[in-house]
């Protein structure tokens, strides 16, 4: 087609002049292919081997993982890294990224454009990571969002990997129960461990998820929880409840999955094999994360191979771990003269409360800086900010805290409300300023946490590329 | 002198709970508390009790239409009479967007479909197809007559309109308010108080939350309760910061 390849030109012509720019161009040049294609993405990706991520969290992560185990098996991986999900991210991806052929490509992609593209991407395998509320002024409602990805996967014949533990994303399964496989915590373990460590309780819960069952409109109740609403449920109507997974982490939370190295076991029911983990990518949501890699890549290297149950093809997808790195942003730990430094990307209340339990479980906080902003990207209104309960872990986060972002003030008040003092505060423009503050007070071994909404990390990046000589985003 | 007492009944919080409403519920705690008051926080939803003389502020937030479906039975039917009867008798309500909406008579859909509401208060909702969502900024006139600025964030798509008897809380300054045409923003019924405004609304208002625990406690210890002073000026600096951001702030090219 004399169009595709009119679309593919400009769209190539743009990036190459972006990047000389200095810009990432990550977008741009697949929107102008899908102005004069609007069929392009089903023509490039006709034929390839693609693996989707979608999910309100974890996306990022859960690609990212995929990739570096792709690549470590010796295979040439294709992927829009740079977190361009939505349909012009993904366009620009497969027009502009040069492959060998063989190549594989793992996307992630935003949940209301994964209901318009997945058909045409026609994907081997579709990751589901989990639900929770994201910027419900741009999204709608999570079971919206849920029926949005369902209606996407309908159209595919992909094998879909599903969370197990969040009631949204197991029904999903309804009805594609044999292209279905699920993953989750154990359940013998979640009970223990709700047993043996108690959560910390603060002044009122988190305004929760997906508490109802939306069918027969009756509560949930749950034999166990892991965070969230991601748990051990079901319905006492109408009997739906958390599927048994075939891939479960086994797991202790003795030690802190916010530590390095934390040891675990990762399970396939199919193949009865258990393997001792790692954690390369630490916190407790990264066990979800690193479970769903773990079974996206066995399964796709099951469909490659025609070997289903494979112990062996499980026992490699656990040790392509090893080559996992965080994404950018993703509690990524950059090394500053023997000081680290940590951004966690925060965009919605279960992504706070997970880096401030990461946070407060850690044992190299030095000091918190959380970076407020309400650019579109952010989200306009900053009101999420008190659905999440920093009350339970105000007591454990570090002493020196410092706020920034265009709202900052808000984050300030948030934190003080929890009882936390915050020291050095400013917009914007103080950011880098007040960073170097922190990092210059760092004992040695310690870390700076940081916390920006999208927007925030995006400029905090930049002056830390010009500061710090780090390396682009998009690289 | 015995130590005060002050319940808050926290409505729904497992399906009420959006856009950060549930720190209202702090903010009355937490200045309450600061203040010796011993605070109690009860959860009341769907199949619990609602102890109508034990409750002392009662705060409602919105929800999602999905959940708002689950619960509205239970609040209608099963609580109806008791919470109107609190709000006749002066007890301290604070509604917010979607409660705000179901203590009114009725909310009519696009569709023309009318939904039942409460009915405690004379007013009713029509749905349009515009969302109202943004900063705002609203004027309020305090119980000492002196004025303070609000400030708060709408997200809408309810048209209100007050009936006789029922006074706006609070004058638009920057933003929709109750429907886009009058001005007004929410509505004052005796000591129940209903707006479209989150953001949350009470922490960076602390005029408004000293106001529902001073007229909570007047309700509980009598007339001549006063409320004892307690600094603010944490949040008034999270208000002005968020009113320059409003009137200075601009959408960062990234």
């Amino acid at each position: 087609m004399i169009k595709t390849s009119i679309a593919c030109l400009a769209a190539r012509t743009v990036r190459a002049a972006l990047r000389m720019m200095g810009k990432g161009a990550t977008t741009l040049p697949g929107k102008i292919a899908l102005k004069i294609d609007p069929d392009i993405i089903s023509r490039k990706a006709e034929g390839k081997n693609i693996i989707t991520v979608t999910g309100t969290n974890g996306k990022t992560t859960t690609a990212h993982m995929i990739s570096d185990m792709i690549s470590s098996m010796g295979i040439n991986v294709i992927n829009n890294i740079s977190g361009a999900n939505l349909q012009t991210g993904v366009a620009t991806t497969l027009v502009c990224e040069k492959g060998r052929g063989d190549d594989m490509y793992v996307l992630e992609v935003d949940e209301a454009a994964f209901a318009k593209i997945a058909e045409s991407l026609g994907p081997k395998v579709c990751v589901v990571t989990n639900l929770f509320r994201d910027q419900l002024d741009r999204y709608g409602e999570l079971t919206h969002t849920r029926d949005l990805i369902a209606s996407g996967i309908a159209k595919t014949g992909a094998k879909v990997i599903l969370n197990a533990d969040d009631s949204l994303v197991a029904s999903i399964g309804d009805g594609i129960e044999d292209r279905c496989v699920f993953f989750g915590m154990d359940k013998v373990s979640m009970k223990e461990n709700n047993e043996k460590y108690p959560p910390r309780k603060g002044v009122i819960p988190a305004s929760p998820d997906a508490v109802f069952c939306p069918v027969c409109k009756v509560r949930y109740e749950y034999r166990a929880h892991s965070f969230g609403h991601l748990g051990d449920f079901y319905c006492p109507s109408c009997g739906f409840k958390s599927p048994d997974s075939r891939f479960e982490v086994i797991y202790d939370l003795g030690t802190s999955p916010s530590n390095d190295d934390y040891e675990y076991k990762i399970r396939d029911s199919l193949s009865g094999t258990t393997v001792d983990m790692k954690q390369k990518v630490p916190g407790t949501h990264n066990l979800y994360n690193t479970c769903a890699a773990i079974s996206a890549v066995t399964v796709f290297t099951e469909a490659l191979k025609g070997r289903e149950g494979d112990a062996d093809l499980f026992r490699s997808s656990c040790a392509s771990q090893d080559h996992v790195s965080a994404a950018f942003g993703r509690m990524e730990k950059i090394d500053i003269d023997g000081k680290k430094l940590c951004i966690f990307l925060v965009k919605n209340p279960i992504g706070l409360d997970r880096a401030l339990t990461f946070i407060a479980d850690s044992n190299d906080k030095a000091s918190l800086m959380m970076l407020l902003s309400s650019n579109f990207a952010d989200g306009k209104d900053v009101s999420w900010i008190w659905d999440v309960d920093f009350e339970s872990k105000a007591e454990d986060l570090p002493s020196n805290i410092a706020v920034s972002g265009q709202r900052y003030a808000d984050m300030k008040l948030r934190l003080e409300y929890a009882g936390a003092k915050v020291g050095r505060s400013g917009p914007n423009d103080k950011a880098i300023d007040i960073l170097r503050e922190l990092i210059d007070e760092c004992p040695q071994g310690g870390c700076v946490y940081v916390l920006p909404t999208y927007t925030a990390m995006l400029s905090l990046r930049a002056g830390l590329v010009r500061e710090l000589g780090l390396k682009e985003f998009w690289k | 002198m015995e130590k005060t007492k002050l319940v808050i009944g926290h409505f729904y919080p497992d399906l009420l709970n959006l856009y950060g409403d549930r720190g209202n519920v702090l903010a009355l705690y937490r200045r309450a508390a600061l203040r010796g008051i011993d605070v109690t926080i009860e959860q009341i939803t769907i199949g619990t009790k609602l102890d109508a003389d034990e409750t002392d502020i009662s705060f409602l937030g919105g929800g999602q239409d999905s959940e708002q479906n689950i619960m509205k039975d239970d609040l209608v039917h099963d609580k109806g009479q008791t919470v109107r009867d609190m709000i006749e008798n002066g007890k301290v309500f604070l509604c917010i967007c979607g409660g705000y909406q179901m203590l009114g008579k009725y909310y009519k859909e696009h569709t023309g479909e009318t939904l039942e509401c409460l009915g405690a208060l004379d007013l009713y909702t029509e749905a349009d197809k515009v969302r109202f969502i943004n900063d705002t900024v609203y004027e309020f006139e305090k119980d000492d007559g002196s004025k303070a600025t609000i400030v708060g964030f709408e997200n809408h798509s309810g048209r209100t309109y007050l009936g006789e008897g029922i006074k706006p809380f609070m004058k638009v300054i920057k933003g929709h308010g109750n429907n886009g045409t009058d001005g007004w923003e929410g509505a004052v019924y005796k000591n129940t108080f209903c707006t479209y405004s989150h953001g949350s609304l009470l922490p960076k208002n602390p005029e408004i939350t000293d106001m529902l625990i001073e007229r909570a406690m007047k309700n509980r210890y009598g007339s001549d309760y006063v409320l004892p002073p307690l600094d603010d000026s944490g949040e008034q600096a999270a208000k002005k910061a968020a009113l320059d951001y409003i009137k200075n702030g601009k959408e960062q090219m990234i």
